[in-house]
């Protein structure tokens, strides 16, 4: 069984509609990147499934519960969002805390940890994505691919069944996104389950195990990474293939 | 200068410090604590957009924001005994400054609170906090810091419209001038004496701001000493 399902989610701006019945199945394990052109709902997709969004209409199946995403009580909110993270593309740290504190603040405050056991997990964590040395630094004082990692070891430190990258890359001045990437490969290499939208097709085509492609609101494909890119597989879609070759004429350039 | 007028600032000088210590500074304090109360209640039932609470915090602000401070002043004095409310001078003091400088401060401490990025927010969420820990650890802090130079700046300009209050008969440091003058019919050395006196108060509050506003930008600051404990582990 899937450890999350997402069925038939709508969700419109206005008379915009952004997304029109967004299916996703997600298994334990998998690294799904979420590709495809500017405005294709790529995030609002992912800000639905964390309810930064309020979609519409649609389903939800979480650790075997199902949920209407239309009508999700508070209280559910807030427990799936115990068990799951997010990570912003502008990394959204708390300007006011230092790094070790916001790695520690969603223990200490929302789940009532001891503060020192708190800070033995954040070290942990800062440890993980290189940080440790930089654990009493303000946001103000990192760089974007440092602030990023902080933001994934806050999102690492509550121990979450998935992780949620909505662009983890994009704000990054391209000499600091290796870093970011590095980390998220380290974690995918551990088995962590996550879904990425991104446009950085080597870590999609090297690190992800499925790709799902969206356009105008609909998956247009959703395939194993292998597949996807096998320059061999002929697309049923010609906006696909039309977005792939334009992509490797870039990397050629 | 005079023997005469030496001896008259030498006695106002007194009579206006101790006129300041007895009422000017402590209107000044009370008035501004009830207004940091008032606001900070004002500018969160905005920022929560709570219903019916908030449209009551927009037109208290509007009232005590459009109307003469004091035209007030003499409404609560004067006007309020024919209804039956009788406050002595400085309790209508106090309620009138509270009451005015909390609907400006309302509008600091809101604009402070809506400067605050609603990604911070989000975060929050998404690392599980609840709507009041969000708040508490990092939109209230933010907006605090972010309000704190205008804060101050409001708490100085009541400071000096405390003088406005001898005309509802509080006998503050600017009536403890009017009286001598009335006595010495020295108005010139007298109320540039008093001046110099709310100079001065208004100067402390000035390096006060300074040097709290400088503890407060911490995280502002990218010059900020890194704490050298590092993380035991």
């Amino acid at each position: 069984m899937s450890m999350l399902e997402i069925k038939n989610v709508h969700k419109s701006f206005g008379k915009r509609e952004v997304l029109k019945d967004v299916s996703l199945s997600v298994e334990k394990g998998d690294v799904i990147a979420i590709l495809g052109p500017s405005g294709s709902g790529k995030t609002t997709l992912l800000r639905c499934i964390n309810f930064l969004e309020k979609a519409n209409g649609g389903e939800m199946v979480f650790d075997g519960e199902t949920y209407d995403l239309g009508h999700m009580k508070r209280a559910d909110i807030a427990k799936i969002r115990k068990k799951t993270a997010f990570v912003f593309q502008n990394y959204n740290l708390f300007a006011n805390k230092t790094a070790i504190d916001n790695v520690t603040l969603g223990l200490t405050s929302a789940r009532g940890m001891d503060k020192a056991e708190a800070k033995k997990i954040g070290m942990q964590m800062l440890e993980k994505v290189g940080l440790a040395d930089h654990a009493n630094y303000y946001p103000i004082q990192l760089s974007g691919g440092q602030q990023q990692r902080v933001a994934i070891a806050r999102a690492l430190a509550t121990n979450p069944e998935i992780i949620y990258f909505d662009e983890p890359t994009s704000a990054l001045d391209p000499e600091l996104i290796g870093e970011v990437l590095g980390v998220m490969r380290g974690l995918a290499e551990e088995g962590m389950t996550m879904i990425v939208v991104t446009h950085e097709m080597n870590f999609a085509e090297n690190v992800s195990n499925k790709i799902v492609f969206m356009e105008d609101g609909e998956v247009l494909e959703s395939s194993a990474s292998d597949e996807f890119f096998s320059p061999a597989h002929e697309h049923e879609n010609r906006r696909i293939n039309e977005f792939l070759k334009n992509i490797r004429a870039q990397h050629e350039a | 200068m005079t023997e005469r007028i030496w001896n008259i600032l030498v006695e106002g000088f007194g009579k206006i410090m101790l006129a300041s210590i007895q009422v000017t500074i402590p209107l000044t304090v009370i008035g501004f604590a009830f207004a940091m109360v008032i606001a900070m209640v004002m500018a969160m039932v905005q920022y929560a957009k709570i219903p019916v609470l908030r449209q009551i915090s927009r037109i208290y602000i509007w009232i005590f924001r459009g109307t003469p401070l004091l035209v007030q002043l003499f409404l609560a004095y004067y006007g309020l005994p024919k209804v039956g409310i009788v406050l002595d001078s400085f309790t209508c003091a106090v309620l009138v400054f509270s009451l005015n400088e909390g609907a400006y401060c309302a509008e600091t401490m809101r604009s402070a609170l809506e400067a605050v990025p609603e990604g911070q927010v989000e975060a929050g969420y998404c690392v599980g906090m609840n709507y009041l820990q969000i708040m508490w650890h990092v939109v209230i802090p933010q907006a605090l810091r972010t309000a704190f130079p205008p804060l101050s700046n409001s708490l100085i300009a009541m400071l000096k419209d405390t003088s406005l209050v001898a005309e509802i008969t509080v006998a503050d440091m600017f009536m403890a001038a009017q009286k001598i003058v009335g006595r010495t019919y020295e108005p010139l050395w007298l109320y540039c004496e008093v001046a110099l006196v709310y100079l001065m108060y208004s100067t402390i509050l000035t390096f006060i701001q300074r040097a709290w506003e400088k503890r407060l930008s911490r995280y502002n600051d990218r010059q900020t000493e890194v704490k050298a404990e590092g993380g035991a582990l």
